[in-house]
């Protein structure tokens, strides 16, 4: 095996890492945009997926060796970016949507005790602040 | 044997972002709140496709390609802080709060004054 | 001179993306920045910053070894079983009051180990950051004061 080849392989293999690392954050970041719980949740998941995104763009230039693929992703992240400005707004005008109100919701499942210690709050509470 | 040296830092820095990323998507499923998700997404996940981007740069070899993985690059770093600091404003304005564990949180205590 | 200064910036940028560094790219690069800065001029009225490159550069160094820092810790975090997390959002008390200094600083806050910046007080007098580790806002807010607030008046006054 000469030194070329050998190196080729090297980088095919990293290439073949990348690539599973990089479903693997796919799948757990599309789980997170499913599960929400709200809305920002879900904004910053999707910014998280562009990010994914221009990864797999990345590794795809180095797999096929077409180096148009980096524009590609470049322009990617300012759509990206311009999306997720975008979205942001829409919360920043809109506010929070009905589904968000419940006070447990925003803590995350992990840190909530469950449906039993919700509160009956006033929904515009949400709004005061 | 350039080569092979070549070939290995681009392998490393594949993999390092990957990894980075990977770890960014965790972050993101295992962090308890709109803020701290943010955290891991604004900043890992940044650095990883940074970094794949910077090796596919590297390893195409001409100037070109490389000049513009690193504009990229730059570009990501310059617009991942402004995303994720108006995504965090909208959400504190709308409403949505820290999490359980939170120890304090003058914006709100100043808006209310 | 501001002018001369950004417009040679901007001829940089332009023979990076287009990937060239022909003297008539560069110079297609130049006068495309020159129209550039002549389409938003409103904007500069008014604004004199001095630049100190060196300055600059050391902030830029800063910023690079920052950077890699919050994302090992970021990364090391996630990773370990028990997350210990006691998130907060304090107020910073700002010495920086233009515009270009506070987005710089907010930038700079962003990307470093457990902190983000969240908003700016109506008055300007104060940024909000949210960070991974409330426990000590104190020992936080010297650690931006003298480290990067510093480098950014040095580098810009």
């Amino acid at each position: 095996m000469t030194a070329e080849t050998f190196a080729q392989a090297i980088v095919l293999f990293a290439c073949s890492v990348a690539l599973f690392l990089m479903c693997v954050a796919f799948f757990l970041t599309v789980w997170r945009v499913i599960s929400g719980p709200t809305l920002p949740d879900r904004i910053v998941a999707l910014d998280m997926l562009v990010a994914i995104a221009i990864g797999f763009l990345a590794v795809i230039a180095i797999k096929t060796g077409f180096n148009l693929y980096i524009d590609i992703a470049i322009s990617l992240g300012l759509v990206g970016f311009l999306a997720t400005v975008a979205l942001a707004r829409f919360v920043l005008t809109q506010g929070m949507p009905e589904d968000d109100r419940d006070p447990l919701a925003t803590t995350g499942a992990r840190h909530g005790k469950g449906p039993t210690q919700r509160k009956q709050r006033p929904t515009r509470r949400g709004r005061a602040r | 044997m350039m080569a092979v040296v070549f070939a290995l830092v681009v392998a490393v820095m594949l993999i390092g972002g990957g990894i980075f990323t990977l770890l960014a998507a965790v972050g993101v499923v295992r962090l308890p709140d709109v803020y701290t998700r943010m955290h891991a997404a604004s900043k890992a996940g940044t650095v990883g496709s940074g970094l794949m981007l910077v090796a596919a740069g590297l390893h195409a070899g001409e100037f070109a390609v490389l000049a513009r993985a690193f504009a990229g690059f730059f570009f990501f770093v310059l617009t991942a802080p402004v995303a994720a600091h108006l995504v965090a404003k909208a959400a504190h304005h709308a409403g949505y709060r820290l999490s359980r564990g939170a120890t304090c949180d003058d914006m709100r205590d100043h808006t209310k004054k | 001179m501001v002018t001369l200064f950004t417009g040679i910036v901007f001829a940089i940028v332009w023979a990076a993306v287009t990937g060239s560094l022909s003297p008539l790219n560069v110079v297609l690069g130049f006068l495309l920045g020159l129209m550039a800065l002549w389409i938003i001029r409103r904007d500069f009225a008014g604004t004199r910053t001095v630049v100190r490159p060196g300055k600059l550069l050391s902030l830029l160094a800063l910023f690079v070894k920052e950077l890699a820092l919050s994302a090992w810790r970021v990364a090391v975090l996630v990773a370990s079983p028990k997350m210990d997390l006691r998130p907060g959002i304090f107020a910073y008390p700002l010495k920086v009051d233009r515009d270009i200094e506070i987005t710089l600083l907010a930038n700079l806050i962003t990307l470093t180990p457990g902190t983000l910046s969240v908003d700016v007080s109506e008055d300007r007098r104060f940024l909000y950051v949210h960070a991974l580790d409330c426990s000590d806002p104190a020992a936080v807010k010297r650690d931006i004061a003298t480290g990067f607030e510093r480098k950014i008046l040095e580098a810009l006054r």
